[in-house]
């Protein structure tokens, strides 16, 4: 038989069925099922069984709030920081590449060396800043905490590497950012199939590292050193949509990643000692959190350091401004990079380079972009109102007029050939000095040509030429002759002059301050025009100030130092004229008068005004006391008196919203029209006839128009709440509730102090991020300064309250389980914690079952234990890392433990186990004297009563101290203790912690140099490094084992005892026996050869028949053991029988039963 | 690591600047203290301010030269737990209790305090006042729970002394924003009218008095009579009354009044003592405002201390206590107030001007208490 081919389903591609099949596939897979499938099929929906139903019930509400988190109060500003992106990766992946084109991709500018965070504006609402991590794991642990998004590559052509998984581990310990993967090298693969399988693998790997589903990217090839367009384009719209979390420590913390970087150390402190502390200014976007002036920030690399000043400069990349347009206009898509060299300047630590495009580029571009860069640039640099900064090299064009294309002839280039970018650089040399120029040409080649991707260690010494500024007196050329950092320590000494005047103006502001303080002592009430006066002086120095700053944007610097004269009698009189309209300033009461007199009491540093101080002692040796006595109480029996605050109380008159009569109708009009059901009856609420009339009045009165429309918004909003709180409040949640609170809190934070000036809002809120800041930190190491690189990131984290304080931390440490070896109590350690990175010295200890923190020597393989270290104070809950070194790279995975911040505290509490030993020297019964083991009888009575223990295990207790020895006590035993004993007493002693913290300051290492801090040794590296070896304890030693022969006494017992003893156990009776007496002893037989004979046959006869007899017993034991079985049997089959005759017997017996039964019943029913 | 500080001058204002370098962590320097007095240098109660400073912290450093006029204050951590204390008999408890209530919500573990001394006194806010208006206060700001509490045990008078005070307060780890903005109408008025080792009649009397003042405006008023005896009853005789009024928004504003210690000035008639502490309340109303002028500073510090958001806090006048203390919160915590001074129209009798205040919470959390 053949098999019938059937016709096969042909699916309908038309008419209804394939309609419904179509709409129905349509419909996403969690949408409700349609009403009337429920209609159709109703047993499918049934409730089958109400446990089933509560449990998969439970289970969704389960699941529901799973997914909440807790609801944060949204604190993003308005205008976010742009968003940190930290490209991540092995060396030679392709991080610059991929940097250059997303930048390309943005703004269609090109950069060549990637030094320094990269701003730009990618899109209507978005700004990014690509900083390039280096191979460093300072680097690496620095930006991981900064970091917004990280873009992680990974060469598929190798696969991954220690460094990408590291740095995985170091994201999830500082809050977890966004990560992307990106894949690069895939070109190299030449087999389809492998790249396929490699791909996925990767890809699993990385979902398992991160999260599954994360995003890996893939960039095929490179097409011209550039990754494909397309690609790169897609990656870039990826990045410009994508989402962020908070992170805890980035939201609590201010920082700003600083993106450019000036000394303004005073030159002559700098050419008297040139190792002195410098004084650096610091720009940057502010993110995080709010910033307030002159707090304390961490800079990782380099330390703790006080704020100077703060203050906040115009965007120096804004978003546009109208957003109007889909895409961004080429002028709106703006890049900012002081440390890369974008449009040919190059900041460098003491110079400025102006980078020419060379030749191959095409031309008119060329001209057109760097001097348009170059002048906004150069615009921008004055507009940061920093003097310094204009006596700086910069300056040299602005007394100048702006260079022209044809004019970038004048100065001579030096070539220096960069072999990184492939193109000529030409630096600036000016004719002024172009002898020493020439001279230093030479040497500036050699130093230059090598001059790669990271700097190395030798810096180009020579400075370039600059042109004095325009107040240059006749002994500059005298200077110029000299060495170029004292011409330029000669401008920025003028910019310091130019300080000084300023100051000496302020010092006119501080006086008027100490009067304001005198005035203040008077009270609120008292309060007279003096103080208005001394506030209006204040407001006149401020703007003053200004008008300062504004000219020395706009003018040269020289004259700025003699402006503040100018038109002095004008401002007085603007200013009385101006502190006659002003009303009393509680803000100024409180916060005017406040600053430290003591400075503005000297009159040119050297007389001492001498101010009558009866007011400001006495008030500052007031009584302590925060109640507040009217000075002049109201007289309180006067009826006006009392009528003031009649409306405070209840039964006083209340306001037209809150007034019962009002309410009451109110809600007449909002639920005026209703019907009586019962009697028909409808009634009617006023008809609003103020409506009708206020048409008429609309062109009359418009704000009565106004009021009248917020009254309905109001009414309506009032109308819909009640509704709200009606009909929604069944379904509101706990955590609905919380989420409208945080809601309303957030709108609050934004509105309240959205209205005021930035200036006057700073002062209230602090920096808000997003802000352009400058900040200026005095007391910085030289090195800083002097081995700046700007490849690596300088993160200024701003630090909490008291955060920048030092105790014992309290920690939970786990050792990382890829890390090879445990770790060792004492042995340093450097730790990631906060902004910082420090090393510290550690103590691992374990809590026992009563509270105890008993010290660990080692760490645990695969739990978890405390750990306690001496270091800065950190808020509890602050993941750390734990690494043991960061200089160069080592084997294997460098990441030693991890953990987080338990408990902060300012003592320690860990304890180790101590045995104290003690020896006998007499022995009563139970009771000892023992010594050895104290040295006073203080000692001892510190532990009277504590128990003691042999080594036998004999209990005893201490009880008293002795006299003699010094050190030895009475203890008793719960039983007689040997000479030999030893004595124990197990205790507790606490251990200290080493006060070690050393900030880890890779920062001020030598360029080239910035990955191999290296900090204290521990004991193992420096016996290695010493080569020492430990000598070993003679003790510890095994040695033969000698043993001497036992020598035991005789027993001896005394007479009277004998007498005592039972006379089986008299010593006589228990006497050995001895040789037997010869007479005792019985001769041995010899047989004779007949006997011999006899007894063998005798012998063996007798082993026949033991064997026989043996034989016969096996055998009858085995009969036995079957007719054993056989009787079972039969047992089992009458058991059987008997059984089923019992059955048989009960069924029976059943039936009767059963019949009877139904007899009894019949008859009852009969009976009813 | 050099930690920031600073430096100070004279004796006034102490508990502020050491209560706000205990929370801040900054070291503070107070010189010429009492330089040029006959007695230089901390009195007794100060130097007991500082021990008590010592007990619910751990690890401070104090050093204070030989005459005591310089006084250096590295503060510690704030450890909490159970403390004992015996206050000078100076000043009375509150002006211990005062700082109290601004550090216990910080601590490592809930304060449980009991302090001895002096209850009620004529320079400091009593017990009594503390317990009906800071206690309700610190609750708005989330501090709550049965954990808070505080207990008269014993009533001492000045200048003997005595009394004894039972202070317990939970541990926050963050202070909630508040927005209190609308004080209310007081809807009720109640107090406390208590006499020691004198007649208990004479705290009837006091009722009385009172009562005859403030039943003009409200008909809801009660006031206790506290007559304690024996061994509760501290070591001098004395009376006294405090006043509090209630709103319907819950704010509340006191005043309190107390008979002259035993020995010093003329003795108080009871009946004076009534009308003017009622007087002193309605004072109080006056001003207004959602918190009274004694309980200002602790607002406006747990304000400061609250999470980054804004908190927003309407006061009567402030008074030179305050005014100080906002200076001393901007050099601490570099937090600056908008003040707003809300004019009161003639028409409306609401009493004298209210003052707006507003912050941004400097998003300070407790770093002494024990992660689990």
């Amino acid at each position: 038989m053949e098999a019938k081919e059937q016709k096969r389903h042909q699916r309908k591609q038309s008419g209804p069925k394939a309609e419904r099949k179509k709409s129905r596939k349509q419909r996403a897979p969690g949408a409700e099922p349609d009403e009337d499938e429920r209609r159709r099929n109703p047993r499918a929906f049934a409730v089958q069984s109400a446990v089933r139903m509560a449990k998969t019930f439970h289970r969704a509400q389960d699941l529901k709030t799973k997914k909440h988190h807790i609801p944060l109060v949204d604190r993003t500003p308005l205008e976010p920081p742009p968003v940190v992106v930290v490209v991540v990766g092995p060396p030679r992946v392709g991080k610059s590449t991929i940097i250059r084109c997303l930048i390309k991709n943005f703004t269609r500018q090109k950069l060549g060396d990637i030094c320094g965070p990269v701003t730009i504006v990618s899109g209507k609402k978005r700004r990014l800043t690509f900083i390039e991590c280096g191979n460093d794991i300072n680097t690496m642990i620095d930006l991981a905490k900064v970091a917004d998004l990280v873009l992680m590559l990974i060469d598929a052509s190798f696969g991954f590497e220690m460094e990408t998984f590291e740095f995985l581990n170091i994201l999830q310990v500082h809050g977890f950012p966004r990560i992307m993967g990106v894949l690069t090298h895939l070109d190299s693969f030449k087999n389809n199939k492998t790249l396929r399988k490699t791909k996925k693998r990767l890809k699993h790997r990385f979902w398992t590292e991160v999260y599954q589903g994360a995003k890996l990217f893939y960039l095929s090839g490179m097409v011209h050193g550039e990754y494909q367009a397309q690609e790169v384009k897609n990656l870039g719209r990826f990045i410009s949509v994508m989402k962020f979390r908070p992170l805890v420590w980035q939201t609590s913390h201010p920082y700003v990643v600083a993106d450019r970087m000036e000394d303004l150390t005073d030159p002559e402190t700098l050419r008297v000692d040139p190792k002195c502390d410098r004084t650096v200014s610091l720009y940057g976007y502010l993110r995080g959190t709010y910033l307030k002036n002159k707090g304390q920030v961490h800079i990782p690399g380099v330390g703790d350091f006080a704020v100077a000043d703060v203050s906040f400069l115009p965007d120096p990349c804004p978003l546009p401004e109208e957003q109007k347009k889909r895409a961004l206009n080429q002028k709106e898509r703006l890049l900012y990079a002081p440390m890369a060299g974008v449009g040919g300047v190059v900041y460098d630590k003491d110079a400025v380079y102006i980078d020419l495009v060379s030749s191959h580029v095409d031309q008119p571009q060329a001209e057109m972009r760097p001097t348009a860069e170059l002048v906004q640039s150069l615009i921008g640099t004055h507009a940061t109102l920093d003097a310094k900064l204009a006596a700086s090299k910069v300056s040299l064009f602005s007394g100048a007029a702006a260079m022209t294309p044809g004019e970038q002839q004048a100065p001579l280039e030096n070539r220096v050939w960069d072999p990184v970018t492939q193109r000529e650089r030409r630096k600036a040399v000016f004719s002024d000095d172009e002898e020493e120029g020439d001279a230093r040409r030479g040497q500036d080649e050699e130093e230059k040509a090598p001059r790669v991707k990271r700097q190395r260690l030798e810096r180009v010494e020579a400075k370039p030429p600059v042109e004095m500024p325009a107040f240059a007196d006749s002994e500059d050329d005298l200077e110029m002759s000299g060495d170029d950092g004292e011409q330029s320590e000669e401008d920025e000494r003028e910019g310091a002059e130019g300080g000084t005047a300023d100051s000496g103006h302020c010092s006119e502001e501080e006086v008027d301050d100490d009067d304001e303080d005198e005035a203040e002592d008077d009270n609120e009430e008292k309060q007279d025009g003096k103080e208005e006066e001394d506030d209006e002086e204040d407001d006149d120095y401020d703007d003053d100030e200004d008008s300062d700053m504004e000219t020395e944007v706009t003018a040269p610097v020289n004259i700025s130092a003699l402006r503040w004269k100018e038109g002095l009698a004008q401002k007085a009189s603007e200013a009385f004229l101006r502190q006659q309209q002003a009303a009393p300033n509680l803000r100024k009461l409180v916060y005017g008068g406040v600053t430290d007199d003591e400075d503005a009491d000297e009159i040119g540093g050297l007389f001492r005004v001498s101010r009558p101080e009866k007011s400001r002692s006495r008030r500052v040796d007031a009584m302590d006391c925060s109640r507040f006595v009217p000075d002049s109480p109201h007289d309180w029996d006067q009826e006006e008196v009392l009528n003031s605050i009649r409306d405070c109380f209840v039964t006083g008159k209340w306001e037209e919203s809150k007034d019962a009569a009002t309410l009451l109708k109110e809600d007449e009009e909002l639920y005026g029209d209703f019907e009586d059901l019962e009697t028909g009856e409808v009634h009617h609420g006023k008809p609003a006839k103020e409506e009708d009339s206020e048409e008429e009045e609309v062109m009359v009165k418009e704000d009565a128009e106004e009021e009248q429309k917020k009254k309905r918004l109001e009414k309506k909003r009032r109308l819909k709440e009640r509704f709200d709180s009606e009909y929604d409040d069944g379904d509101a949640t706990y955590f609905d509730d919380l989420k409208e609170e945080m809601q309303k809190q957030a709108e609050l934070n934004r509105a309240e102090f959205e209205n005021i000036d930035d200036e006057a809002r700073v002062q209230y809120e602090g920096f808000r991020p997003g802000m352009y800041i400058r900040m200026e930190i005095p007391g910085l190491p030289c090195e800083f300064v002097n081995n700046f690189d700007p490849h690596y990131p300088i993160i200024l984290g701003g630090l909490g309250a008291s955060e920048g304080n030092v105790g014992y931390l309290q920690m939970r440490l786990k050792k990382h389980r890829w890390h090879q070896r445990i770790l060792k109590t004492r042995d340093p350690l450097i730790l990631s914690l906060g902004w910082r990175r420090f090393q510290s010295i550690p103590l691992y200890h374990i809590e026992d079952h009563n509270g105890r923190h008993r010290l660990l020597k080692y760490t645990p393989q695969h739990m978890h234990c405390g750990a306690t270290i001496w270091g800065p104070i950190t808020p509890q809950g602050t993941g750390f890392l734990a690494v043991q070194s960061v200089s160069g790279t080592q084997a294997g995975f460098r990441i030693a433990a991890t953990g987080v911040i338990l408990d902060l505290d300012k003592s320690v509490t860990i304890v180790k186990k101590l045995k104290l030993i003690g020896y006998p020297y007499k022995i009563f019964k139970n009771t000892a004297f023992i010594k050895g083991m104290f040295n006073t009888m203080l000692e001892v009575a510190k532990f009277e009563g504590a128990s003691v223990r042999t080594v036998s295990g004999i209990r005893g207790q201490i009880k008293k101290a002795l006299r003699t020895p010094s050190g030895a006590y009475r203890a008793t035993f719960e039983d007689r203790i040997l000479m030999s004993d030893i004595v124990l007493l197990r205790s507790w002693c606490p251990v200290s912690v080493p006060q070690l913290y050393n900030p880890v300051t890779s920062l001020l290492q030598p360029v080239g140099q910035k990955d191999s801090w290296s900090g204290m040794r521990t004991l193992g590296q420096l016996k290695r490094d010493l080569g020492l070896r430990n000598k070993p304890n003679q003790d510890s030693l095994y040695k033969p084992v000698v043993r001497t022969k036992r020598h035991f006494n005789p027993l001896h017992i005394p007479k009277q005892l004998q007498k005592a003893l039972p006379f089986k156990s008299k010593p006589k009776q228990d006497q050995k026996k001895g040789k037997t007496p010869r007479h005792l002893q019985r001769p041995a037989v010899i047989r004779e050869p007949h006997e011999r004979k006899v007894a063998a046959l005798l012998t063996a006869l007798s082993t026949v028949h033991n064997y026989k007899t043996k034989k016969a017993k096996a055998e009858q034991h085995a009969k036995h053991k079957e007719f054993l079985k056989q009787k079972e049997r039969e047992e089992m089959e009458k058991l059987k029988r008997q059984k089923e005759a019992r059955k048989k017997m009960y069924r029976i017996m059943g039936q009767k039963e059963k019949k009877r039964e139904r007899s009894s019943l019949k008859g009852s029913s009969k009976d009813d | 690591m050099a930690s920031q500080g600073l430096t100070y001058e004279g004796c006034n204002f102490f508990r502020q600047r050491l209560v706000l370098s205990t929370l801040s962590g900054k070291w503070v320097k107070i010189k010429n203290i009492r330089s040029k007095d006959d007695s230089p240098g901390l009195q007794d109660f100060e130097a007991s301010f500082i021990r008590l400073m010592d007990k619910i912290t751990n690890g401070t450093r104090i050093e204070i030269n030989q005459t005591g006029t310089v006084l250096y204050y590295q503060p510690g951590l704030l450890f909490g737990g159970q403390v004992e204390h015996e206050c000078n008999p100076q000043r009375s408890i509150g002006y211990y209790l005062e700082a109290l209530l601004m550090l216990a919500p910080f601590m490592k573990k809930p304060l449980r305090a009991v302090l001895r001394g002096v209850t009620n006194d004529q320079k400091d806010p009593s017990v009594d006042t503390l317990k009906v208006t800071s206690i309700p206060l610190m609750k708005s700001f989330g501090i709550d729970g049965e954990g808070l509490e505080l207990k008269i045990m014993k009533r001492g008078m000045p200048p003997g002394g005595g009394g004894e005070v039972l202070f317990t307060c939970p541990v926050r780890r963050t202070i909630r924003p508040v927005q209190l903005t609308d004080p209310g109408k007081i809807k009720r008025i109640r107090g406390t009218a208590y006499s020691v080792r004198v007649s208990p009649q004479i705290a009837n009397r006091i009722v009385d008095s009172a009562r005859s003042i403030l039943n003009k405006f409200i008909p809801d008023i009660y006031i206790y009579t506290d007559h304690m005896k024996g061994g509760n009853a501290g070591k001098s005789p004395g009376f006294g009354l405090a006043l509090v009024a209630e709103s319907t928004n819950g704010m509340f504003l006191s005043a309190e009044l107390a008979s002259n210690p035993q020995g010093q000035g003329s003795p108080m008639l009871p009946e004076d003592l009534g009308c003017n502490c009622a007087k002193l309340l309605l004072e109080e109303v006056y001003r207004g405002g959602c918190v009274d002028s004694t309980n200002q500073s602790l607002a406006l510090l747990y304000m400061t201390l609250g999470q980054q958001d804004v908190s927003k806090l309407l006061l009567g006048p402030l008074s030179p206590y305050t005014r100080e203390f906002l200076r001393h919160i901007r050099d601490f915590f570099q937090i600056m107030f908008k003040i707003e001074v809300q004019k009161q129209e003639d028409e409306s009798r609401r009493g004298g001007d209210k003052v707006l205040m507003t912050c941004m919470g400097a998003g300070y959390a407790n770093i002494s208490k024990t992660l689990k």
